[in-house]
C-alpha cells in the first residue's frame, strides 16, 4: 500500500469499495488516518453510505453534521442524503418565488418538485453532487470516499458519465435555441429577458464540475479504486465480478485488500479447538484462490483483530497493518 | 397658437407613413423568418422541457437532480407545453 502511494504523487482521490460489511469503512477510515497523521496531508473522508458508520469507526456522531476533524489534516464528512435533497428542493422553491415574484408555488410545480425528490435515483445524484461539489471546490490533498455496498462503487463511475453526457445533451440543445433567439431577436431588433443566458450559465457550471468529476475519476494517476475482501467464496466471485465491471469501464481497479485473515500460527498452537482450526483452514483454502486469481492486486492483507477495530487507537493500528505490510518478511497469513 | 395641432399632425402623418413603410418592409422581407425562427425556437424549447422535465407528464428520465435546478426557467412556459403534447391532432395538423 505504502508504495502504490509512494509511487503516484498525483493520487487525490481513493475510494474504497466490495461487499458490506468486509471492512470497507475501517479501510477508509485507516488510509484517512495514515495520510493525515503519518503523512501530514490533508484528508477528507467521505462516507456515502446511508447507513452511516464512520460515525460508528469515529465513535462520535457525525452523522449529517458537515465537515467534522479528528486530528491534523484528518476532516471527516458524513452526509445525510435525506437532508441535502430537502435542502436542494427549498433552494429550488426559492428561485422559483424570487425569479418570478410569486407568493406560492404553483401546486402543479410543487407537485413535481415533490415527486421528483421521491426519485430512486436522487439520493444517488444527490450523493454524486456532493462529490463533485468537494472535488471542484480543491480544498483537500485526498479525497477518500467510503462507498455503499451496491454496484461496487463503479456504477458511481457509470453514473458520472451517464449524469455527464446528460448535461452534455442539454447544453448543446440549449445551445440551438439560443442561435434561434439571437436570430429573433436580430430581425425584430428587440431584446428578450435575460433569463436564458442564466440557465445555460447553470447548465455550464454543472457541466464543468461533473466533467471534472469523471475526468479525475477516470484518471489513473488520480484516482483510485481498492476493492475489500475476505477469504470467502462470495466475496472471491463478487471481486469477479467487479473487474469485469472495470474492464467494460476500460478502468482499472488499483488493488486488493484481503481482510479479515486468521494468523496461520494458530494453527501450531494445541489450544485452538477445532472450530477456529476449521476456520482457519477454510481462509486458507480460499487464500490460495485468491492468491492465484488476483496475486497482481493484493496490495495488503489485514489479519482478524482480537477486538472490533473502533476509535482513533485502533484505527492507527489498522493504519500501520495496512500500510506497513509488505508480501516480504515474515508471512503470516499463508501456509508456507 | 392654431398652427401647433396641424404641424403635429403633419409630424404624425410623417412618422405613421415611415412607419407603415417599415411595416411594409418587415411584412414583406422578414416576418416570414421570424415566423419560422419563433416556431422553430419552440419546438427545440418544447424539446428541451422534454428531455429535462419529462417525468412531469410521466416519462421516466434519468438523473432528476438536475432536471430540478433547470426547472425554475421554465415555468412560464409549462402549461403552453403541456396542451401542446397533450393535444389531440388531426390531419390538419399538417396545414400549420
Amino acid at each position: 500500500m505504502r508504495e502504490f502511494f509512494e509511487r503516484r504523487p498525483e493520487l487525490k482521490v481513493i475510494t474504497y469499495a466490495g461487499k458490506g460489511g468486509l471492512g470497507k469503512t475501517t479501510c477508509s477510515a485507516a488510509t484517512a488516518y495514515w495520510l493525515a497523521i503519518k503523512k501530514g496531508k490533508k484528508c477528507l473522508c467521505f462516507s456515502t453510505d446511508p447507513q452511516a458508520s464512520l460515525s460508528d469507526i469515529f465513535e462520535r456522531d457525525i452523522f449529517g453534521k458537515g465537515v467534522q476533524s479528528f486530528g491534523p489534516g484528518l476532516y471527516v464528512l458524513e452526509i445525510d442524503a435525506d437532508k441535502r435533497i430537502a435542502d436542494y428542493q427549498e433552494e429550488i422553491r426559492r428561485r422559483i418565488k424570487e425569479m418570478y415574484g410569486l407568493d406560492e408555488i404553483p401546486k402543479e410545480i410543487d407537485e413535481y418538485i415533490k415527486s421528483a425528490a421521491a426519485e430512486p435515483a436522487m439520493h444517488e445524484s444527490a450523493t454524486y453532487d456532493a462529490m463533485a461539489e468537494l472535488l471542484a471546490k480543491g480544498e483537500y490533498d485526498y479525497y477518500i470516499f467510503d462507498m455503499p455496498p451496491f454496484g461496487h462503487g463503479i456504477r458511481m463511475v457509470s453514473m458520472a458519465f451517464i449524469l455527464d453526457a446528460w448535461i452534455d445533451k442539454i447544453t448543446e440543445a440549449r445551445m440551438e435555441a439560443q442561435k434561434y433567439r439571437e436570430a429573433i431577436e436580430l430581425l425584430r431588433g428587440t431584446v428578450e429577458m435575460e433569463r436564458e443566458d442564466m440557465m445555460l450559465k447553470d447548465l455550464m457550471e454543472i457541466r464543468e464540475k461533473l466533467d471534472f468529476f469523471r475526468d479525475v475519476l477516470t484518471d489513473e494517476k488520480r484516482s483510485a479504486f481498492f476493492m475489500v475482501i475476505v477469504p470467502e467464496k462470495m466475496a472471491i466471485l463478487d471481486t469477479e465480478r467487479a473487474l469485469d465491471m472495470f474492464a467494460k469501464l476500460d478502468m482499472r481497479l488499483s488493488g486488493i485488500i484481503v481482510n479479515m485473515v486468521y494468523p496461520v500460527s494458530l494453527l501450531k498452537r494445541p489450544d485452538v479447538g477445532p472450530y477456529l482450526r476449521n476456520r482457519i483452514k477454510m481462509q486458507q483454502k480460499y487464500m490460495d484462490i485468491i492468491w492465484d486469481k488476483f496475486g497482481d492486486y493484493i496490495r495488503a492483507v489485514l489479519p482478524m483483530y482480537d477486538r472490533e477495530p473502533k476509535g482513533l487507537e485502533m484505527i492507527a493500528r489498522v493504519a500501520e497493518d495496512l500500510f506497513g505490510w509488505s508480501p516480504e518478511g515474515e508471512v503470516w497469513w499463508r501456509e508456507q | 397658437m392654431a398652427e401647433g395641432p396641424k404641424q403635429e399632425a403633419k409630424a404624425e402623418g410623417k412618422g405613421g407613413v415611415k412607419k407603415a413603410l417599415k411595416e411594409l418592409i418587415y411584412g414583406m422581407a422578414v416576418h416570414d423568418m421570424v415566423r419560422y425562427a419563433l416556431k422553430t425556437r419552440m419546438y427545440l424549447e418544447h424539446l428541451f422541457m422534454l428531455i429535462t422535465l419529462g417525468d412531469m407528464l410521466g416519462i421516466p428520465l434519468l438523473p432528476p437532480y438536475y432536471s430540478l435546478r433547470l426547472l425554475p426557467y421554465a415555468v412560464p412556459n409549462i402549461a403552453t407545453w403541456k396542451r401542446r403534447l397533450f393535444r389531440e391532432r388531426d390531419f390538419t395538423d399538417a396545414l400549420y
